[in-house]
Order: C-alpha cells, then structure tokens, then sequence
C-alpha cells in the first residue's frame, strides 16, 4: 500500500492540453462562460467549453425547446449561435479572463466549414483548443451524420487535423452502433482526444393535445437518466484507443465523476446538472479530491481506468 | 458589461399556506436575493432533492421584502420574498409538501422585471388568473415610488394613478385582490363564471375602460395566459400605448446559458435588416431555410408571392429568462 497522500494532484493531462482539475462545463449547456460568472468561479473549473459554434449565426429551432422526462430533459435548441464574428467579438474577450482553459465547440454543415472553423479559430489566442461536434441530434447541419459512420469521421477530422494545430477533441454520439470503431476513426484522423457522449434522441408527447411536446418533435436526451449508457460508452471507447477519452453524460455528483474516471475517462464534463445547481462542478471536484485522499491515490490518474473485471464475468453479453 | 449578480442561497420557508382550491402562497427567508429583487423578476426553485422531477422551477415575486435596517417587527422584515403558485403539475405538486422551516434552494433574482414608461400618469396593471400574482410586486413598488413622488423619483415622476383590472375562471382563481385593496387599490374584476364582478374577461374591461375613458396618457403592464396578453398586445396596439407583458416560457437553466425558453420577437437590429435586405435580394427561400431551418422557410415559402413582394417581419429568438420574462408586447410575435 503507498503512503497516504493528503494532497493528491487533480492535474490532468489531455494530451498537450493540461487542466488543473477533470471537471470541464459542458457544451451548450454553460452557454458562453458569461452566464454563470455571477454565480460561481470560473477559474475554479477545469476548462469550459462553449456552445456549438458555426461559421454564420443559427436562429435555432422554434420553441417549445424543453421537457423534462424521468431524471431527465430533452432540448431542441437548435444549435442557436451567434457565429463565428460575434463570438469572436463580443464572447471570446470575456472567455480570455475567465482563468481557466477554454474549449470551442463546432460544428458546420460541410467538411469545408468545418476546416474552416478550425483555421480561423486557430489563429487566435485565448483558446485552448476545439471540441468538434460531430454529434448533435437536433439539426441537419449539426453533423449527425459525420458521426455515424467511421469513415465520414476519419474524413472531417483528417481535414480539420490539416487546418489547424490547436488541441482538437473530437465529440462523438452515442446514436450508432459501434462506439469503439468510431472513436478509434477519430484517433487514426489526428484527434488528440475524444468526448462522449452528446444526447440521445429522444421524444415527449403530450397526451392531452396528443402532440409532441417540443417544436422540433424529437429533441436531445441529458440527464441522470442517460448516465448508465455514457458510462458504458466511454469504457468501451477507451478500451480501443490510445488518446484520451472525456466522458460525459449524467454527472450530478463526483460519484459519477468517480464512475466515468474509472471506466476510463481522463477528464469529464457536467452538462444538465450545471442547471440545476450552478455549484455542481465545483462540488464534484471537492468530491474528487475527498475520495482520492481518503483511498490513498496520489493523483487522478492512477485512478483512470482502474476498473475490476473479474474474468469469468468479464465479457460484455 | 459586468453581470448582474445572481445569488444561489438555501432559503428558510417561513410561512407556506394554502390560499384557494389549488394556490399557496410561500414565504422564504432570503435576504440576499430580496435586497436585490425587482418586480417581474423571477426566482428558480429547487422543489426536490431526487433527480425526479429534475429542473428547477420558475416563480414569479408576489411580494418583495426588502431587509430592513431600522425596525425588524415582522419575520419578513428579515428580507423576505413570496411567491403565489398553482398546482399544475408534478413540481408543483411536491412543492404543497414542503414544510415551514425546511429549507429550499432559490437561485435569483433572474431575468429582467418591470420598468417604469417614461412620462405616463397612469399605469394599467391587468393580469389574468395566477399571471395576477407578479402584478402584486409591481403595484406595490408604484404606489411606493408614488408616495415619494415630492421628492421627485425618477422612475415615476409623472405617475397619477394605477388601475388594477384583473380576472380568472372563477372568484378563487385570481390572488391578490386582498393585497390590491390594502395598498388603497380598488380592482375591477372579471370572472368567466360571473362569481365575482363583471362577467366576461378582463380584456373586456380594458376595452371597456378605453374606449369610454380615452386614457391617452396610460402605460400598461400585463401577465397572464397566453391569448389574454395577445388580446392586450392587439388592443393597446389600437390604442397606440406602450406595453409590458410578462411572458412565460419553458426554462432549464433560468440564468441564459442553455438557450431553451426562446421568444419569438421582431428584430428590430441592423443585423436584422441586413439579413432582411439580403433575403429580399435572394430571392428569400433558400436563405430562409439555412437560416431559419427548413420547417419554417418551408410554410413561408408557401406563401412566396407575398414574401418577394414585402418579407415576412423577421425575426429572432431570445431568451425568455434573459431579455424577458417582461417584454414590449409589441416585440412579440404572437402566433
Ligand atoms: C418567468 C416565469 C414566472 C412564473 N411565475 C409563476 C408564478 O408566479 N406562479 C405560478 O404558479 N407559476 C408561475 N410560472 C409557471 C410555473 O413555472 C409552472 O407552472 C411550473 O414550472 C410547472 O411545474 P410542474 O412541475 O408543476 O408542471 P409540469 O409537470 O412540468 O407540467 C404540467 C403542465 O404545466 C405547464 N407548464 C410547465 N412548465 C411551464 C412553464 N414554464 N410555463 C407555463 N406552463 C408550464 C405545461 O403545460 C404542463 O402541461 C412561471 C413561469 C415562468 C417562466
Ligand atoms: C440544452 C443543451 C444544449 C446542448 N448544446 C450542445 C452543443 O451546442 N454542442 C454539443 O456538442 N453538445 C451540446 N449539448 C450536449 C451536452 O454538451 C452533453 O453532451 C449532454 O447534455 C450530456 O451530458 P449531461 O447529461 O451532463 O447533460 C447540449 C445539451 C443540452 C442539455
Ligand atoms: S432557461 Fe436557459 S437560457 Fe433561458
């Protein structure tokens, strides 16, 4: 047994990209940093990741964006973004002072805006790399089908890999078949990591009007609800690949965090549960950092991956 | 711009009742958020520990108790807020079992309230069912502000007069009448089953009241269901007076980040004429739909005749718990 640490490290390491914990706010859901500065430290995070950003702004989908289901919520944003010049003007200044790394999240329609993006936003500082967003179920134009197929993936991440030389961490969905071959497509394009999972989609019908309940008819599963199946993901994507895998999908609480890290994830991301308490980052980075003390681990990485699979249970059914 | 601060705080419930078939009242002790709350702001609230239901919900302020320095009679003089609700759903439900002492979650003040209309003598409050309750909120900081007016407040310099019209289903669906007659307001009321006051609308009594009154110099601020604050929009469009009406939408995050309480409004910007110049240019429908989604470029195209002849006002979403929830009516699209 090693000595017991009183002070582990929750430093991380994502690649070239070093964070000061695993705790990252999640895509579209801590809008551009701005929103929460009121309320909580950003500093005290371990990166953000900003809304889907396009080349050209998106007015998104028509409203009732929202419904809540069991543990869960579906949305029908839309992918609504300011575009490339306003968040260059009007979000990014404020994102250079929030003291803690900033990750663009994109998307476009073609594999050219995609290169596109990835070029322009290279050449400015501020930003700690991208997160492309190969994954969201709400818009034609928000990748979907790039995602489904290795093929397609290892084609707009080859073309964004040449574009820039930014940290570049690749989104996946979970709406596909083999979540390993996908992740392993990313990794031979040049992703320096991959992210998982984006929402699944879902529906909500209202039995009064018999209509859906959101204006998009289907929207994007979030939630503790879809955290058995994040989990299940990131273990199976982290088995096949050598860069780093983020998780995401259902982090309330650092339990959790613990479970993602464990299956595999080097980092994870909080998306829905930032909703619902604005202090759940920061109570899940406290919780870590309990954990990793009272179990004598020295840092957060020697407890990525660290899974027990007795053989005789071991094989997936 | 520096934002606004938004406090996240455990608040103490101090008093929760029931004050009609399916309206309560609760009381929650905090300080923080009460220092800083303004009518038509709003509050989310935490209404249970489990993930089921999972998001918060938002209330409009009934009343505001700022903390007082000087004398502290009353347990609201503390710094205090209440909210009115009605039982509608799930969160709602769990919400009549909460008990005085526990403590609850409340993130706010959020959003942005009420104003006051610039040079109007006479503010027209008119609310509809529970949409009665953040009228309750305002009318109070009026008739505040109108005591002091010797002192010449700046935000209601020339205010006379406030007129309260509110209605709902039945005498026991409209809260805050007893608070309006305390503050020396005489509502008329309206209610659908003729229970209580004029049978009908509470539509019918501003039409009523403009029409025979004239009104010129009013300013009207409004919350309630959705075809009532159309209706009010239409009439006071007719009427050419300025608007306030306090929309609700579906909200997640209640504090701007998720993008999900989206408003359809005109957009009035440069943006939003440039975009208008280049859809006429182009033709309009194949940029509408890059632009818009193809659903909605799609029932405009139908009607394409009339598009290339004059575009359809355009539009944009924002965000109901940003921008609103109180917005000029007649920046709203209604549909
Ligand atoms: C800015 C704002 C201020 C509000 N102020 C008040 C207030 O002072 N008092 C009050 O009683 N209510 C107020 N509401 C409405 C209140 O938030 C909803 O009634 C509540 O969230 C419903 O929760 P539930 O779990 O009981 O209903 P759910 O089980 O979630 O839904 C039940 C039904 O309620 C309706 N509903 C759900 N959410 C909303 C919503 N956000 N807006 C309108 N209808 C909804 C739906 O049609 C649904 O069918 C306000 C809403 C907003 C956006
Ligand atoms: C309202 C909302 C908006 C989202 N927008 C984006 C987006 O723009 N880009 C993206 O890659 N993911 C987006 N997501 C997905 C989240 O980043 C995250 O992958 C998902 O919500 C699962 O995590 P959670 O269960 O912790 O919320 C969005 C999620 C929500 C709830
Ligand atoms: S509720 Fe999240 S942006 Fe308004």
């Amino acid at each position: 047994m090693s000595p017991k640490t009183d002070n582990p490290s929750l430093q991380v390491n994502l690649g070239s990209l070093k964070l000061k914990n695993p705790v990252i706010a999640a895509s579209g859901t801590f809008g551009y940093g701005e929103e929460y500065s009121g309320i909580i430290p950003l500093g005290s995070l371990g990166a953000i990741v900003t809304k889907g950003l396009s080349l050209e702004p998106r007015k998104g989908n028509p409203p009732p964006r929202l419904a809540e289901t069991p543990a869960g919520m579906l949305n029908a944003i839309g992918l609504e973004n300011v575009g490339l010049e306003i968040f260059l003007q009007e979000k990014l200044p404020f994102l250079r002072k929030a003291r803690c790394p900033v990750l663009v999240n994109i998307f476009g329609s073609t594999v050219e805006e995609y290169a596109e993006l990835a070029k322009r936003l290279s050449a400015v500082d501020g930003i700690a790399g991208l997160e492309v967003n190969i994954s969201c179920p709400n818009v034609k134009a928000g990748g979907a089908i790039f995602a489904a197929e290795p093929k397609t993936v290892y084609k707009v991440i080859s073309k964004i890999r040449r574009a820039t030389s930014s940290f570049v961490m690749v989104k996946l969905s979970p709406n596909v078949a083999d979540i390993g071959k996908i992740a392993l497509a990313a990794e031979e394009a040049g992703a320096d990591a991959v992210s998982l999972i984006n929402t699944l989609t879902g529906l909500a019908i209202d039995v009064q009007t018999r209509t859906p309940v959101l204006g998009n008819i289907t929207g994007g599963l979030s939630g503790p609800a879809i955290k058995p199946i994040g989990l299940r993901m990131v273990w199976q994507a982290a088995q096949v690949v050598r860069i780093p895998v983020v998780g995401i999908g259902g982090i309330v609480t650092a339990k959790d965090a613990l479970e993602y890290l464990i299956a595999g994830a080097t980092a994870i991301q909080v998306g829905t549960a930032h909703f619902i308490d604005p202090r759940a980052g920061l109570k899940i980075i406290d919780g870590i950092q309990r954990y990793l003390q009272a179990n004598n681990f020295p840092d957060v990485a020697s407890l990525v991956g660290s899974l027990k699979i007795k053989k005789d249970t071991g094989q997936p059914t | 711009m520096k934002p606004k601060p938004i406090k996240e705080v455990k608040a103490r419930i101090q008093q929760h009742r029931r004050v009609g078939v399916d309206y309560f009242r609760l009381r929650l002790l905090c300080p923080e958020i009460a220092r800083l709350a303004q009518p038509g702001q709003f509050v989310m609230l935490r209404v249970s520990d489990s993930s089921d239901p999972l998001l918060r919900r938002p209330f409009s302020f009934f009343r505001i108790f700022p903390p007082q320095t000087k004398k502290r009679k009353r347990p609201e003089d503390e710094g205090a807020l209440e909210i009115c609700y009605q039982v509608v759903g799930r969160g709602t439900s769990r919400m009549t079992q909460l008990r005085e002492g526990e403590r609850l979650d409340v993130l706010g003040p959020l959003g942005k309230g009420f104003w006051p209309e610039e040079g109007r003598s006479l503010a027209i409050l008119i609310g509809g069912g529970i949409g009665v309750a953040p009228l309750v909120a305002w009318a109070e900081q009026l008739r505040r502000e109108q005591g002091k007016k010797k002192r010449f407040s700046k935000t209601s310099g020339n205010l006379k007069e406030v007129l309260v019209l509110i209605g709902g289903k039945s005498r026991d669906k409209i809260p805050g009448i007893r608070e309006f007659m305390r503050m020396g307001l005489e509502p008329q009321i309206a209610t659908e089953d003729g229970s209580l006051g004029f049978q009908g609308l509470a539509t019918d009594l501003l039409e009523r009241e403009l029409v025979t009154q004239g009104h010129k110099s009013a300013a009207l601020y409004s919350c309630g269901p959705l075809p009532m604050l159309a209706r009010v929009a239409q009439i006071t469009d007719q009427f050419d007076l300025p608007c306030q009406v306090l929309l609700e939408s579906r909200m997640a995050c209640g504090v701007g980040a998720c993008l999900g309480c989206a408003v359809k409004v005109r957009d009035r910007t440069l943006r939003g004429a440039l975009e208008d110049e280049d859809a006429r240019a182009q033709g309009a429908a194949v940029h509408l739909e890059d632009r818009c989604g193809e659903e909605m470029a799609g029932s405009w195209r139908e009607g394409l005749a009339p598009i290339i002849a004059e575009p359809p006002a355009f539009f944009r979403y924002v965000r109901g718990c940003k921008e609103g929830p109180v917005f000029e009516a007649r920046d709203i699209l209604w549909e």
